[in-house]
This record gives structure tokens, sequence and C-alpha cells, in this order.
């Protein structure tokens, strides 16, 4: 009876079983990073808005504080976007016949609120919280980067949800002291560890196992 | 399908690893047949800033209707929520003066109280502190001379809070300026509440004193209340989330 199989055909199944594994391997190594990626996520894209406003010019520049506009971010959930009024608190008087700010004017005019594009959409099955953060010392940057640094704002993280945990699961490596929260320049080494697992415990961070609790985030 | 491991046979455990192989490439199809869902990503319900495709105005934050006072946001303490009581004397009225900017300024205060309607305390100083860095400095500057940032890109300079006339003016007239406005200024009512403007009044107080501290200040508070020049250090509170 001839041969089914040459010789070479066990070589070939050994080096075809690794390679299904390697296969498999770089398949789900893929999956994860375009999972990741932000073609996914949204991640470092930035979004066209109706009005060229720069951040990196109102806050770098002019050190408006953040809360002159995002007024209500220690007290509710939302951080607040600032009525048209706002601007108009300057734009009244400067830059006030800039063919850049016409949207501005036309919404103040017509008692319309500007459409800002949403950078940050966290799901919906998602609770999130401003207020909290901020009062347990997380500080504005750590989140969102370095807004005084971006000309059209863009998301600085995944917002998934490995990225909410890892702070959740030891918030000691990211906080920072109430009176930094809205400094921009503020680095992580800013604070030594231990000083941290301090503030930690002044600012009644809960246990890991609270923090990470299913229903802290999902309710 | 719901065999106990009692009934396991080869043949029924094959029928399984079958099934269970073609379920798999059933859900496969499925999922790439009916695309990703958002369901629960985008909730039929009104998020903060939600447009709302129900309302013509795109508006999914009403304005309560004409008239309604939610509870307990009744403001019928007029001194507390407008810093003036009604006028003692109605012959005596706001005078106003023109100065060499052109800008009209206000130069007698017959409605405007007098005595903070708050407790003036250290925390209330702090408080204040805190929020006059926030909203007050981009253009009263950081001492209240009227130097502030946004000053120096062109908005017109405001007066400084350390002549004598807006020393001597009464507690109640910067309220009601931070609460309506004044001049170039826009009122701040949206953005900081009544018991903020009061403690962004009695840090102005505390700058007052602190270019001036040979002064007998007007800040008629009771002695135990007595206000410190407030700390150069950046010392926020933090407002905390309540």
């Amino acid at each position: 009876m001839a041969q089914f199989f040459s010789k070479s055909a066990n070589n070939i199944a050994r080096i075809s079983m690794l390679a299904g594994v390697v296969l498999a391997g770089t398949a789900f190594f893929v999956y994860t990073q375009v999972a990741r990626s932000s073609y996914l996520t949204g991640r470092y894209v930035e979004r066209q808005q109706p009005v060229q406003f720069s951040h990196k010019h109102h806050v770098g520049d002019d050190g408006i504080d953040c809360r002159y506009c995002h007024t209500t971010v220690e007290t509710t959930a939302s951080a607040g976007m600032p009525s048209t009024q706002t601007c108009m608190n300057c734009h009244s008087q400067i830059w006030a016949d800039s063919p850049y700010l016409e949207p501005v004017r036309a919404s103040f005019r017509d008692n319309r609120p500007i459409e800002w594009e949403r950078v940050h959409d966290l799901p919906e099955f998602a609770y999130f919280n401003h207020s909290i953060h901020v009062a347990k010392g997380v500080g504005c940057s750590t989140c969102h980067g370095q807004i005084d640094n971006m000309p059209s704002v863009f998301q600085e993280n995944t917002l998934q949800m490995e990225w909410c945990l890892a702070c959740h699961r030891e918030p000691e490596k990211f906080i920072r002291p109430k009176s930094e929260i809205y400094n921009m320049q503020w680095q992580d080494g800013d604070l030594s560890a231990a000083e941290r697992v301090d503030l930690k415990a002044k600012n009644k961070i809960r246990s890991k196992e609270m923090m990470t609790s299913c229903s802290v985030c999902h309710r | 399908m719901f065999l106990s491991s009692r009934q396991w046979t080869v043949d029924s455990g094959r029928r399984r690893k079958s099934l269970y192989c073609l379920l798999s490439v059933a859900v496969c199809l499925l999922a790439a047949g009916c695309g990703v869902r958002f369901d629960m990503q985008d909730q039929p319900r009104y998020k903060v800033y939600k447009k709302s495709e129900f309302f013509s105005d795109g508006l999914s934050s009403r304005d309560l209707p004409a008239g309604t006072v939610a509870r307990g946001l009744l403001k019928a303490d007029k001194a507390l929520y407008t810093g003036k009581i009604d006028n003692p004397n109605p012959n005596v009225q706001v005078e106003t003066t023109t100065n060499a900017a052109g800008n009209t300024i206000v130069t007698s205060f017959p409605n405007a109280i007098d005595e903070f309607p708050v407790a003036v305390t250290k925390e209330l100083i702090d408080r204040g502190q805190d929020r006059y860095n926030i909203y007050c400095i981009v253009c009263h500057g950081p001492v209240g001379a009227g130097d502030g940032m946004i000053v120096r890109r062109g908005f017109g300079a405001p007066p400084t809070y350390h002549d004598d006339r807006l020393r001597n003016a009464p507690v109640g007239h910067f309220f009601d300026v931070i609460t309506n406005g004044w001049g170039k200024m826009n009122g701040y009512a949206a953005s900081i509440s009544a018991a903020d403007r009061w403690a962004i009044v009695a840090y102005i107080r505390a700058l007052q004193l602190s270019q001036n501290p040979d002064e007998n200040l007007k800040m008629n508070a009771s002695p135990s209340a007595a206000p410190s020049p407030g700390p150069a250090a950046n010392n926020n509170t933090g407002g905390g989330g309540n």
C-alpha cells in the first residue's frame, strides 16, 4: 500500500500545530489592541467644534481657572458647560468683532445654545460624577490631560473600564491635595508615595473592595 | 439539550460538542449579521446637555414655568439675596458721576445694606478668596487693583478697590455688582451662589484692609469675627464636593 503521507508530513504537522498557537495568540493580541485603539475609543482624536475655542489660549495663556466656565464641577455630576453669557463676559469687549466668534454672538442674539461636540462620551450604563472625584483628590489633568496645551480638546484616555479600575484599585497612585486639583502643571511625582497613602486616608477614600464594587459605577 | 451528566454517553457527548460548535458559528454569524448594538450605550433618556428631539428649541433642560419657585429656593430675604433694603428715604436717589475714562461710577448707595447678612468668619473669607481667585481675579487682579489678565488683553480696566469711594462703599453695593453687573461687567449670579457672593464681598474687604492696614474698615461684623488680611499663600479650601 502506497504511503498516504510523505515523511515530511510529520514536520508539517508539528509546525502547523505551533503556527496555530502563534496565530491564535497573535489574533488575540491584535483583538485586544484594536479594542484599545483610538479607532474604537476616540482617544487623541480632536473634535471639530462649532467655535474654534482654544483651551490652550484661555487656560494656558490667560490663566483662567477651570471653574470660571465649568462652574458645577464641585457640586454636581456634570462639570457644566458655560452659558453663552459666560463667553460674553469678556467677548462683549474683547474680540467683539472677530468673525471667529460670530457663532457665539449669534447664540447670544438668538438665545440658542451653542451645540458643542461632546468629547468625552461615557456609555450611559456607567455612572460618573465629577464632584466626588474632585472632592476626593482627583485632579482635572489626571483624566483630561494637559488641557492647557490643547488648542482643540481631545480625549486623553481610553475611558475604558480597565482605565477606570486602574485608579479605583489604587487611588493612592493618582490623587493630589485638594489645593492642586485645578493645577494643570501638577505631576504625580510632586507627592511621595507615603504622602499619598496619608492623603487617601485623609480624604476618606474607601477600601479597594468598595471602590471596585460593580454598583459603584453600574447603578 | 439539557442532559445531565448521568446521561452522558459517547454519542451524546459528541452530539453536544457538535451542537456547541454549531452554536458558536451561529452566534458569530448572528453577531456579524446584526452589527454591534448600542442600546445600553445610548439609552433613551436625557443625560445632561443631550439634545431633545421633542422640544422645538432642542433643549432637554427646561426652564421653570414663570412664577414658580422650587421648594426651599424662595428668596424672601431681600438683604441676603440682593444686598439691598427698601429705600429708607424715598427722596434720596443713587448719585453717579462720570470719570475720566468715561465710565459711570456710583457715588452714593442709599439702598445698599452696610452690614453683612451672614456671619463673617475665617472660613467665609477663605471661601471668598477661593471664589475670588476663580471669577474675579481675571479682571480685578490678585489684590483688586483692576489689573487682571483680561484687562491686560484689552478689556476696559475696572476701578481699583482701594480708592476712598469703594473703601467707603457699603457691602451691599459689592454684592449688587457681583449679582447684577455694573458697566462693562456682567452679573455673575448664574455662576456664583448668593452665599459665595457674600464670601467674595468679605474677601474684598480683607483685600482692602491688606492694602490699607491702618484703616478702620467698615466690616461691621460681630467682634468675634474680626477679619484678618487674606493669607498670601494660595490656601484653597477647594470648596469640597457637596
